[in-house]
C-alpha cells in the first residue's frame, strides 16, 4: 500500500519486464523443443509465439465473433445470476427465517464442484444458448449472494443508530446506508464470479454446441497438429475473455464505488 | 420414496455435515453446523434447532416434490431428462464400488494438485514479499492465470502431461496457485509495523523476520486460501476429467450424460459434492489445530 | 443571548432504571436516575467507565428503552421526540459515510427529511463555515484529519437544527490540544444555535469548561451521585482554564467521586 504513488515506476515497469521475459522464454523453449530436443508434436505442445500471434491476427474476425457469442451469453447469465444473488442477499438480511433456510445451502454450494453441473444442465435443456445462460447465472448466483450479504452486514452499528436517531424509514436505511456499504462486498463477489461465468459458458460449449469459442477450440484440437496455432489462439482468447471479465468488474468497481481504501492515493490523512 | 433417497444422511451427519441429495439443483448439500458453531459456541443445542431443522426440512420437502415429479410438471421435463431422487439413489447403490474407486481417483488428483499448487503459490508469495519490486510482477502474473478458464487449460495440460493423473494434477496446480499466492502475500505483508521494528531492534536478518514473523502472520491467510483451494481443486479435477480421461468422477459424469444414463451422472455429482465437503471440512479441522492462537478461533 | 436555564424542563427523567440480561448475569447498568435538563442548557454527564453515562445518553436518544421509569423529551416520550426528528447525535467516532463527500455527509439528515437539494447545498456550506471547514465541501471523509472529521459530524448533527444535541464523548479520541480547541469551537457554535446539549465525557476539565451543570455518575450500579453547578460566566474563554475558580471546581468534582 505504501508504494502506491510510485505505482507506475515500481509496479508497471517490472510487470512489462515480466510479460516480455515470459514471451521470450516461451519463444526460446518452443524453438528448443522443435530443433534441439526434437520432441514429437513440439509445436502442439508449445507453439512459436509469433505464429500464434499471426494466427490471432489473421483469424481475428472469427475469433472475435465466436468469443463474442460466448462472452455475450456468459454476460447475460452473469447479470441474471448477480441480480438474483443480490435479491436473495437482501431477503436474507431482512428475514431471519429466509436466512436460516438459504444460508446453509449457499455455504454448501461454495464447497461443492458446481461446474460439474454443466453437462447435466446441458443434458436437461439441450439448448446451447439457454444452458450457457443458466450455468453462468447459477455459478454467479451464490458467490454474489454470500458476498453481498456480508456487505449488507458489514454496516457499522453506530451508522445504523445514526439512521435510527434521524427516524429514517427502513427503505431509506437500505438505500442510503446498507446498499452503498455493501458495494465493496458485492464487487468482490462479482469479481470472483465473472471469470467463473466465462468458464462455465465455455464448458457448456465443449459439451456439443454450434457456436462459441469453446466450439472452435475443440474443433481445432481434433483437427490435430496442423491446426495447433489456431487451437492456441482459441485458448488465448478464452483466457483473455476470463481476464477481460475480471477487469470489467474491477473497472465498474472503480466507477461505482471509488471511495474504498485501496483506491485512495497516498497522502490521504489517516 | 423419500426414505429411499435420503438413506445416506445418517452417515454424513455423523461426519459433522448434513447432506440431503439434491435440494437445490446442485443435487447435494453438505451443511456443516457452522452457523451454530460460530455464533454461539456455548449453546450449540439451542442454536441448532431453527438453524438446522429449517433447512433440513426445506431439503426434504424439495426432495419429496422432486420425487413426486412436481418440478417435472412445472418445467415440462421428462424423467429421462431429470431423473428422480430414488433413481439416483438406485444408481448409486448399483455402482457403489465403481463410484467409490472413481471418487478416490478424483480426490487423489485434487489433493495432489492442490498441495503442489498451494506450495508454489506460497513460494511465489515469499518471493514477492522478499523482493517486492521484481517479485510483485509474478504475483500479477499468477492473478492473471487465475482468470484463465480451466477448460482452456485442460487440453494444454493434456498435451504436456498425457492423459493420466498428472495432467489433472497440473490443471489443479494451475488453478490453486493464485489464491494461495495472493492470500499468503497479503498475510506476509500485513505485519504490524511495530513488530517489524521489534525484529529490527533485535538485529534480525531477513530470513529471521520471515521465520519468526511473516510466515506466522500469514498462517490464517494461508488457511483461507487452502479452504478456497479445497473446493477449487475438486472443480479443477472434475472438469479436467471431462475431456481426456478414462477414469474418475468427471469422466463418468460426462460419459453418462452422453449415453443418456442420467441417474448415474447425477450420482457422480452427489459423490463429488460429498467428497468436496469432506475435503473442505478436513482443511477446516486442520486450521483449528494449527492456528489456535488466532482471534477467529477463540470462543 | 440568554443561556440561563429556564424553568421548563426540556428533558425529564423519572426513576429510570436499565438492566441488561447477559448469558451469565443480570447487570444493573442504571439505578433510579431522576433528573431535569432545561431548554437551552448545556449539561455534561461525567463519570468513570462503566458508570452508565453512555447508557443514559442512549436512553435519552431512544436508541434503547429503559426497563423502568419515564423519559420525557419536550413533553413527549423519547420515541415521539425521535420520530419528530428533534435529535442530533454525535458519537465518539465520526461515523461518516465513506462514499459521500463532506457536504453530502452533512446533508444526510436533510435528505431523509425530504428537504430540497438547493436548500441542502446552501445549508451545508453555511454549516461548514460554522465549524470552520470552508473549502472542504467536496473532499471525502478520509481526506480529513480526525479532528476535522469530528467537526463534520457536529455539522451533520446541526444540519437538521435539532432542539437537542446529544454528544457521546465526541472528542475523546482526539489529542489534548485539538480537544481544547474544539471545546471552544463547540461553545461558539452552541451560542449561535441555542440547542439543548447533553455531553458525555470522562474528562473533569472538559465537563467544567463546557457545561452549565455537571451530572456526576458513579458505577456499580450506575447512578447519579452529584449535580454540580458551574457558575463560570459565559462566554467562556481559554484563560478560564487557568483560573482559581476552575481549579476549585475540579477539586470539588473530584471530591464528589471520593465521597462515593
Amino acid at each position: 500500500m505504501k508504494q502506491n504513488s510510485a505505482f507506475m515506476r515500481e509496479r508497471v515497469l517490472p510487470l512489462f519486464v515480466w510479460i516480455f521475459g515470459l514471451l521470450v522464454v516461451w519463444e526460446a523453449v518452443s524453438w528448443w523443443l522443435l530443433n534441439v530436443a526434437k520432441t514429437p508434436l513440439a509445436q502442439s505442445k508449445l507453439p512459436y509465439v509469433h505464429e500464434v500471434a499471426a494466427t490471432l491476427w489473421k483469424y481475428s474476425g472469427t475469433l472475435l465473433k465466436e468469443g463474442g457469442a460466448t462472452f455475450g451469453n456468459a454476460g447475460v447469465g452473469f447479470l441474471i445470476g448477480a441480480l438474483a444473488g443480490v435479491i436473495l442477499a437482501v431477503l436474507m438480511s431482512l428475514s431471519k427465517t429466509i436466512e436460516q433456510l438459504a444460508f446453509p445451502y449457499a455455504i454448501a454450494s461454495q464447497m461443492i464442484p458446481i461446474l460439474g453441473l454443466a453437462p447435466i444442465i446441458y443434458g436437461i435443456v439441450r439448448d446451447e444458448q439457454v444452458s450457457r445462460i443458466i450455468i453462468s447465472g447459477y455459478i454467479t448466483f451464490f458467490p454474489v449472494a454470500l458476498n453481498m450479504l456480508r456487505g449488507l452486514r458489514s454496516v457499522d452499528l453506530s451508522a445504523l443508530e445514526l439512521m435510527h436517531s434521524y427516524a429514517a424509514k427502513p427503505w431509506a436505511v437500505y438505500w442510503k446506508l446498507r446498499f452503498p456499504a455493501a458495494l465493496p462486498g458485492l464487487f468482490s463477489g462479482l469479481k470472483i464470479a465473472a471469470p467463473l461465468a466465462v468458464t462455465g459458458a465455455i464448458l457448456v460449449e465443449l459439451m456439443g454446441a454450434q457456436h462459441g469459442i469453446g466450439v472452435i477450440m475443440l474443433r481445432n484440437l481434433y483437427y490435430g497438429p496442423s491446426h495447433t496455432y489456431m487451437f492456441w489462439s482459441t485458448v488465448l482468447v478464452g483466457a483473455l475473455l476470463g481476464m477481460a471479465s475480471y477487469w470489467l468488474m474491477s473497472l465498474a468497481e472503480r466507477l461505482v464505488a471509488p471511495w474504498q481504501p485501496e483506491f485512495r492515493p497516498k497522502g490521504g490523512n489517516r | 420414496m423419500a426414505s429411499n433417497s435420503v438413506g445416506d444422511i445418517p452417515f454424513i451427519t455423523s461426519a459433522g455435515a448434513e447432506a440431503g441429495p439434491a435440494s437445490i439443483p446442485a443435487s447435494n448439500n453438505g451443511i456443516s453446523s457452522e452457523p451454530g458453531k460460530q455464533k454461539n459456541p456455548r449453546r450449540p443445542l439451542r442454536r441448532l434447532n431453527p438453524g438446522i431443522i429449517l433447512p433440513l426440512l426445506a431439503g426434504v420437502i424439495f426432495l419429496v416434490l422432486w420425487e413426486y415429479q412436481v418440478f417435472h410438471r412445472i418445467f415440462d421435463l421428462k424423467k429421462y431428462q431429470l431423473p428422480l431422487p430414488s433413481a439416483i439413489a438406485e444408481a448409486m447403490r448399483d455402482n457403489f464400488s465403481l463410484l467409490l474407486s472413481y471418487t478416490g481417483y478424483t480426490l487423489t488428483e485434487a489433493v495432489l494438485g492442490m498441495l503442489i499448487g498451494s506450495a508454489c503459490g506460497f513460494l511465489i508469495a515469499l518471493a514477492a514479499t522478499a523482493w517486492p519490486r521484481w517479485g510483485g510482477g509474478s504475483l500479477t502474473m499468477v492473478a492473471a492465470l487465475n482468470a484463465v478458464p480451466i477448460v482452456a487449460l485442460a487440453p494444454i495440460m493434456n498435451l504436456w502431461f498425457g492423459d493420466g493423473i498428472g495432467s489433472r494434477a497440473a490443471i489443479v496446480t494451475a488453478t490453486t496457485m493464485a489464491a494461495m499466492a495472493i492470500n499468503a502475500y497479503k498475510g506476509m505483508a500485513a505485519v504490524d509495523p511495530l513488530a517489524l521494528d521489534l525484529m529490527h531492534s533485535y538485529a534480525a536478518g531477513k530470513p529471521a523476520v520471515f521465520r519468526y514473523l511473516r510466515i506466522q502472520n500469514s498462517l490464517p491467510y494461508v488457511f483461507t486460501a487452502l479452504k478456497i483451494n479445497a473446493t477449487a481443486s475438486m472443480i479443477g479435477a472434475i472438469v479436467g476429467e471431462f475431456f481426456f480421461s478414462s477414469r474418475g468422477l468427471g469422466y463418468l459424469l460426462s460419459n453418462s450424460i452422453k449415453v443418456a444414463k442420467m441417474p448415474l451422472g447425477w450420482s457422480c455429482i452427489v459423490l463429488a459434492a460429498i467428497a468436496g465437503v469432506i475435503f473442505y471440512l478436513v482443511v477446516e479441522r486442520l486450521e483449528k489445530v494449527f492456528i489456535k492462537w488466532h482471534p477467529s478461533q477463540r470462543a | 443571548m440568554s443561556l440561563v436555564a429556564t424553568k421548563i424542563p426540556e428533558i425529564q427523567l423519572e426513576s429510570v432504571e436499565m438492566r441488561y440480561k447477559t448469558e451469565t448475569a443480570d447487570v444493573l447498568a442504571l439505578h433510579q436516575v431522576s433528573l431535569d435538563i432545561a431548554k437551552g442548557e448545556f449539561v455534561s454527564l461525567l463519570g468513570p467507565s462503566g458508570c452508565g453515562k453512555t447508557t443514559l445518553l442512549r436512553l435519552m436518544a431512544d436508541l434503547i428503552t429503559p426497563t423502568a421509569g419515564n423519559i420525557m423529551v419536550a413533553g413527549k416520550t423519547a420515541k415521539e421526540a425521535r420520530l419528530a426528528q428533534k435529535y442530533g447525535i454525535v458519537f465518539q467516532s465520526p461515523v461518516l459515510y465513506d462514499w459521500r463527500k463532506v457536504k453530502h455527509n452533512i446533508t444526510l439528515p436533510l435528505e431523509l427529511m425530504g428537504v430540497k437539494k438547493s436548500v441542502r447545498e446552501d445549508k451545508a456550506l453555511e454549516l461548514l463555515d460554522l465549524v470552520g471547514l470552508q473549502g472542504f465541501a467536496d473532499k471525502y471523509p478520509w481526506q480529513l484529519s480526525g479532528g476535522m472529521q469530528q467537526r463534520v459530524a457536529i455539522a451533520r448533527a446541526l444540519s437538521m437544527e435539532p432542539e437537542i444535541l446529544l454528544m457521546d464523548e465526541p472528542f475523546s479520541a482526539l489529542d489534548e490540544f485539538t480537544r481544547e480547541r474544539l471545546n471552544e469551537e463547540l461553545l461558539s457554535v452552541w451560542s449561535k444555535v441555542q440547542s439543548t446539549i447533553v455531553f458525555v465525557t470522562h474528562s473533569i476539565p472538559e465537563s467544567i469548561f463546557l457545561s452549565d451543570r455537571v451530572f456526576v455518575l458513579s458505577p456499580h450500579p450506575g447512578r447519579l451521585s452529584a449535580i454540580v453547578d458551574i457558575p463560570l460566566p459565559r462566554p467562556r474563554t481559554a484563560e478560564m482554564r487557568n483560573s482559581p475558580e476552575f481549579f476549585e471546581l475540579i477539586a470539588r468534582i473530584r471530591d464528589s467521586f471520593e465521597g462515593v
